[in-house]
């Protein structure tokens, strides 16, 4: 559902239905009614009973004391939000079952030596995580603390302004996933996919979106500073360490898409234990998920450092 | 029919009722009336002017006047020990609930800045001291300072949700006090809303409302500033502010309005009530008496004080 009906005329940025104001920098969105050129006298009446009605409190709208009905008033509208589409899943249930005994595989030498054979997957469900995707222009005032040219204390103050376009970036919207899982395995979807109805997978789970949209704008908006902050961080400011980056982000077309994304998400048993992975729908190489690590390989690498420690001290001593 | 400007005299306007044909008297400034004769609440809508838009949206009434009325008698008792006792036990009287014409500013505010910015360090300096013995030693502590660095920038940002008054009957400040208003429970503005209501037209000029909402949003940079400066701390924080693409609606704010009459000789005190959040506001007159007493009390002590170190020594 895109309910966008016109663009704000000072920031660009998409009107939605039931919007009075932008939600980016507050222009009135335009309004049906006429203003009057000439001076009116009106008694509002009842279109129920014909008796003149009052704003009541109760109410909170103009109401008939009489017939007790409420009259239609334009307010604020904050719909829960839908999803404008779906990505479907390209990687099937053998493809996942495989991304997941190969990523077992690849954990490296301090994970259990059986660990990829010995793991019994216990579910393997697909699921459809919503997110949010935007693109925005946006000018970027920003300040820091850098490294370069510092003084006596380890830090020295930067400023500056910049422009930045945000294009096709994904805000994860969704409850089931973790952030650290879905910034995972988001960068695996191709936005381009996008349809209309669920593809390529059955008794998937459907995420809804639970947020309101005044909610959920807010929401992006915090994205938009971290990832402003980030990018100031990674290419403005000069110098090498940074702290206190700072960002006042002037926004103009945001322009906000709702999207349902494909995931594979298992869960396998090892030694008793239940652990969680989450696959990319649509890339099998964008896997997350927790593992298990040997104790006792652990403890071996831990005894040997320290048995060297041990022996460099001895060897130190005697010379 | 031509319509006076808010700055000349406003004359009262006759009109007649819709429901009953009777002639009835229109308040300068006023938006709505009640026919003395059949109870019909009219609203009535002037031809808009530069001084005076066509508003926007409506705050509706969420507060009744008994909620309202409560409030009142709770914040009078709760106000300073310093205030006039007659004060305290005055009566408010309501004199009514209106929709307050305000406006709602927005802009995006482009401004230049300069400061010094604080970057602590940590330096070990050797001082000398005498230990219990009272032989002098030398120790080393390490101790944090501040080197300060110019920084000079510009910072863009917008600047939503301003609210200012547009009646002359309310000072900016009084309205400052009862805010903040909710604005997600804006409406559309319908005549519908008033009706049943006092409600009234702007009465300031809209460059005096530009103007207060100039000095609103340069006091609302000044803070976001202080918050965007870098460093441990800051000082000399300068700044110039230019405002553009300025957007400016008449809202109509619900407020209820009590006047505290508590000595012949004083006019009445004006107390607002936020009539969507039930937020009191209003200037307590102090009593000087009390003050004088406290100041006495205090010196009186301070003096004691004094007086028994002195003794001591």
């Amino acid at each position: 559902m895109n309910s966008a009906i016109q663009n704000c005329n000072r920031c660009e940025t998409p009107l939605e239905q039931g919007d009075l104001r932008c939600s980016i920098c507050g222009q009135v969105s335009p309004a049906d009614r006429q203003v009057n050129e000439l001076l009116t006298i009106q008694v509002m009446r009842c279109q129920g009973c014909g008796a003149a009605t009052a704003y009541d409190i109760e109410h909170q709208a103009p109401s008939c004391s009489f017939c007790d009905s409420v009259m239609e008033v334009e307010t604020l509208e904050d719909p829960q939000e839908q999803t404008g589409g779906y990505l479907p899943f390209t990687i099937d249930q053998d493809e996942a079952r495989r991304a997941m005994r190969h990523w077992l595989g690849s954990l490296g030498w301090f994970r259990p030596s059986d660990l990829k054979t010995a793991a019994r997957l216990e579910q393997l469900k697909p699921l459809w995580w919503v997110g949010w995707v935007f693109d925005a222009e946006s000018f970027v005032s920003w300040t820091a603390d850098s490294n370069q040219s510092s003084r006596r204390s380890a830090w020295a103050p930067y400023a500056g302004q910049v422009d930045m376009t945000f294009d096709d970036m994904l805000v994860s919207a969704s409850r089931g996933l973790s952030g650290a899982e879905a910034s995972a395995i988001g960068p695996g979807c191709d936005l381009s996919t996008i349809r209309d109805e669920p593809e390529g997978a059955n008794n998937a789970s459907i995420e809804q979106f639970d947020l309101q949209r005044s909610q959920a704008r807010q929401q992006i908006i915090n994205a938009i500073q971290e990832l402003a902050a980030d990018r100031v961080e990674a290419q403005h400011v000069p110098g090498s360490r940074f702290r206190k980056v700072r960002v006042s982000v002037v926004l103009r077309k945001l322009i906000t898409r709702r999207v349902s994304l494909p995931a594979w998400v298992l869960a396998y048993r090892y030694k008793g234990s239940l652990y969680r992975m989450v696959i990319c729908g649509q890339d099998a190489t964008r896997v997350t998920g927790s593992a298990p690590y040997s104790i006792a390989r652990i403890v071996l690498v831990a005894g040997m450092a320290i048995a060297a420690a041990a022996m460099l001290i001895a060897a130190v001593a005697s010379s | 029919m031509t319509e006076t400007a808010p700055s000349k005299v406003a004359e009262q306007l006759e009109i007649s009722c819709q429901a009953c044909g009777s002639t009835l008297l229109l308040e300068p400034h006023l938006r709505t009336t009640v026919c003395p004769y059949c109870a019909s609440p009219s609203v009535i809508e002037r031809p808009p002017s530069p001084n005076r838009p066509a508003p926007s949206f409506v705050v509706g009434f969420v507060i009744g006047q008994e909620r309202a009325a409560e409030s009142v008698r709770n914040w009078i008792s709760n106000t300073s020990l310093f205030a006039r006792s007659d004060f305290k036990q005055a009566a408010p009287e309501l004199t009514r609930g209106v929709y307050l014409p305000a406006y709602l500013y927005g802009a995006v505010a482009d401004s230049e800045y300069s400061a010094n910015i604080g970057e602590d360090y940590t330096e070990t300096e050797t001082y000398t001291t005498r230990d219990s013995k009272g032989n002098t030693v030398t120790r080393t502590r390490t101790v944090t300072k501040t080197e300060y660095r110019s920084l000079a920038g510009h910072h863009s940002t917008y600047i939503v949700d301003v609210v200012v008054t547009a009646s002359a009957g309310v000072t900016n400040a009084a309205l400052e006090a009862i805010e903040p208003f909710d604005l997600r429970a804006l409406r559309r503005y319908s005549p519908a809303f008033l009706s049943g209501w006092i409600a009234e037209d702007p009465s300031r000029s809209k460059d005096d409302c530009f103007h207060l909402s100039h000095d609103e949003s340069v006091e609302k940079v000044g803070r976001m500033l202080h918050d965007f400066m870098p460093g441990d701390s800051h000082r000399d924080l300068q700044f110039q502010t230019h405002l553009s693409r300025e957007v400016i609606d008449l809202v109509l704010l619900p407020v209820w309005s009590f006047a505290i009459r508590y000595a012949e000789d004083q006019p009445p005190v004006q107390i607002l009530v936020n009539g969507q959040t039930g937020r009191v506001g209003g200037k307590v007159p102090i009593s000087a008496i009390k003050v004088t007493i406290a100041v006495v009390i205090g010196l009186a002590v301070v003096g004691g004080v004094v007086a028994l170190f002195a003794s001591q020594h």
